[in-house]
């Protein structure tokens, strides 16, 4: 299947130091891609810099074929490529409905708002209970549910995920899980970066494995699973946690 | 002594509805800028001299010299943050950097302000002061003293405060200045023209400083001192209230009038002169930078 973000060869960093060297990564509509590695291998800068959020000095951004590189990040979101930060995922001081209308900022027509709304609602039901509640009183769970579900309200293409299951016990790790499932089930293209390299290769269809800023290994997530070196290499490190 | 105690409330309300208009706009900016902007004061004095210029020198209504001194200034706030703070903030400007250019800013349009007057003389500003000539009618309720101008200063911190209100909770630009506010990066994330959010935002808060420089103007005098003479109560509210925070704000404006007016009560029973008044916003300013330097955002979540 044809990949509709596809990022070449990207160098990315902050300032002057480029953290990320050379990478390329890409998913295709309808599937999990997941890009695992230890702390520090500049997972998240490589998605940052993808909608600008990170310092992209050498590589491009190819969305639908088209050379997206260095467009603003606001612009890459009306776009339809929908971006969840690991942290400070939400708005704080607005209610959970108002969190949502910022995802849909430009949409157009109060009907338009409300039917998408509606559809968010009907895939996070736990959201809809609380529609009035402000989003800093919400547990972690229904905290990351919420940065999901205002991503999706721009009805984006593709949704790129900085580790949403860090942090979150098992049980909500499992909801945000079979919601993710239920994203791609919809023909979204998720590109997932996440540490726990077992849990998201599981996830993701697509693995790439970064090290220290480089693209150490990359394959169909199943496959990677089953090799012996890669199992070595880093699934005996993740034990280790 | 005696003391009117229903008088020195009523004054209170007055002074907290000026304080309110002239801090509304300022909590805004601050809580999206993150920097202490201290030329948002000359923005009050450049809307009382150009209401006066509108009102008394051109002989338009008073109304008419609202609107215009809103417009005005409200477009000389964008061009300031489009032509100074936009390219010093891109540039990677710290905080004290921005702070610094605000002060410098600050003076420099004070100081333009008879400068201009003395290029156009037609404007008729300078230094020594000019009084708004607009008769206000007093009249007394029971005990209390009311001026018209006090009663409608009050009338517009109302309307001013239902209206942001409305506007912060219902419209979509006012939703997106407060989610910009609490994260710029999300709300880019969001899909929101950030830098556009903060255009407005500008725009709207040199405007109601205007509104604020008219009726503090019309109230006392229109000298280029005008803004200035109000900083320190006006940063008392806004760092009181939580920066950023509007309904802190609200509240902050009527604790700091209030604490004003009894102390011109004290002042005078103690036989000092009440010009120490302005001490009190100080005191206030202070207290709340060491005590709950988060002001009474924590009373008010939905900022």
């Amino acid at each position: 299947m044809k990949p509709i973000l596809v990022a070449e060869n990207v160098n990315a960093g902050y300032g002057d130091v480029i953290i990320v060297h050379d990478v390329s990564v890409e998913v295709s509509a309808g599937e999990i891609a997941a890009i695992v590695g230890p702390n520090g291998s500049g997972k998240s800068t490589l998605i940052k810099s993808i909608l600008g959020f990170a310092k992209l000095f050498q590589g491009s951004i190819l969305y639908h074929d088209k050379d997206i590189t260095g467009i603003p990040s606001h612009r890459a979101v009306n776009l339809g490529i929908g971006y969840v930060p690991q942290t400070d995922n939400v708005f704080p001081n607005l209610t959970i409905a108002e969190n949502l209308d910022m995802g849909a900022y430009n949409k157009r027509g109060k009907d338009t708002i409300k039917t998408a709304k509606g559809d968010i609602f009907h895939m996070f039901p736990e959201l809809a209970a609380r529609e009035k509640a402000l989003a800093e009183n919400l547990s972690g769970g229904e905290r990351q549910m919420l940065a999901i579900a205002r991503a999706m309200m721009a009805e984006p293409k593709v949704l790129l995920l900085d580790e949403p299951l860090a942090s979150l016990s098992p049980k909500p790790s499992a909801m945000i899980e079979s919601k993710l499932e239920q994203i791609r089930e919809t023909g979204i293209a998720i590109l997932i970066v996440e540490q726990n390299v077992k849990k998201a290769l599981e996830l993701s269809k697509r693995g790439y494995v970064l090290v220290n800023g480089a693209l150490a290994m990359r394959g169909e997530s199943a496959s990677l699973l089953a090799d012996d070196s890669f199992k070595e290499r880093f699934l005996g490190l993740e034990q280790e946690h | 002594m005696d003391v009117n105690w229903l008088q020195v409330l009523v004054n209170s309300a007055v002074t907290g509805s000026l304080y309110l208009i002239a801090s509304a706009g300022l909590t805004l900016i601050y809580g999206l800028c993150k920097f202490p902007y201290f030329a948002y004061a000359e923005y009050i004095a450049l809307g009382a001299f150009i209401g006066y210029f509108v009102s008394e020198v051109m002989g338009v209504s008073l109304s008419g010299a609202f609107v215009i001194s809103f417009l005005v200034v409200g477009a000389i706030g964008f061009l300031c943050y489009r032509g100074i703070f936009q390219p010093l903030a891109r540039r990677g400007a710290t905080i004290i950097h921005l702070m610094v250019a605000s002060v410098a800013l600050g003076l420099i349009l004070r100081h333009l302000i008879p400068v201009f007057g003395d290029i156009f003389p037609v404007l008729e500003w300078s230094w020594s002061p000019s009084y708004f000539t607009a008769d206000w009618a007093a009249f007394n309720l029971g005990s209390v003293r009311i001026t018209g101008l006090w009663a409608w200063t009050v009338i517009a911190a109302i309307g001013l405060s239902i209206a942001l209100h409305i506007m912060l909770t219902k419209s979509k630009i006012g939703k997106a200045i407060r989610a910009t506010s609490s994260n710029p990066n999300l709300a880019l994330a969001s899909g929101i023209d950030v830098q556009k959010v903060i255009w407005i935002t500008w725009s709207l808060g040199a405007g109601l400083a205007a509104i604020a420089g008219i009726f503090r103007g019309a109230e006392t005098q229109v000298w280029p001192n005008t803004g200035w003479e109000m900083i320190l109560p006006v940063f008392a509210v806004v760092m009181l209230g939580g920066i950023g925070n509007f309904y802190g704000a609200i509240t902050a404006a009527f604790i700091v009038g209030l604490a004003e007016n009894i102390g011109v009560v004290a002042l005078t029973a103690l036989g000092l002169s009440t010009s120490y008044r302005i001490g009190i916003a100080f005191i206030i300013l202070i207290i709340t930078l060491i005590v709950k330097p988060q002001g009474l955002a924590m009373l008010f979540r939905r900022s």
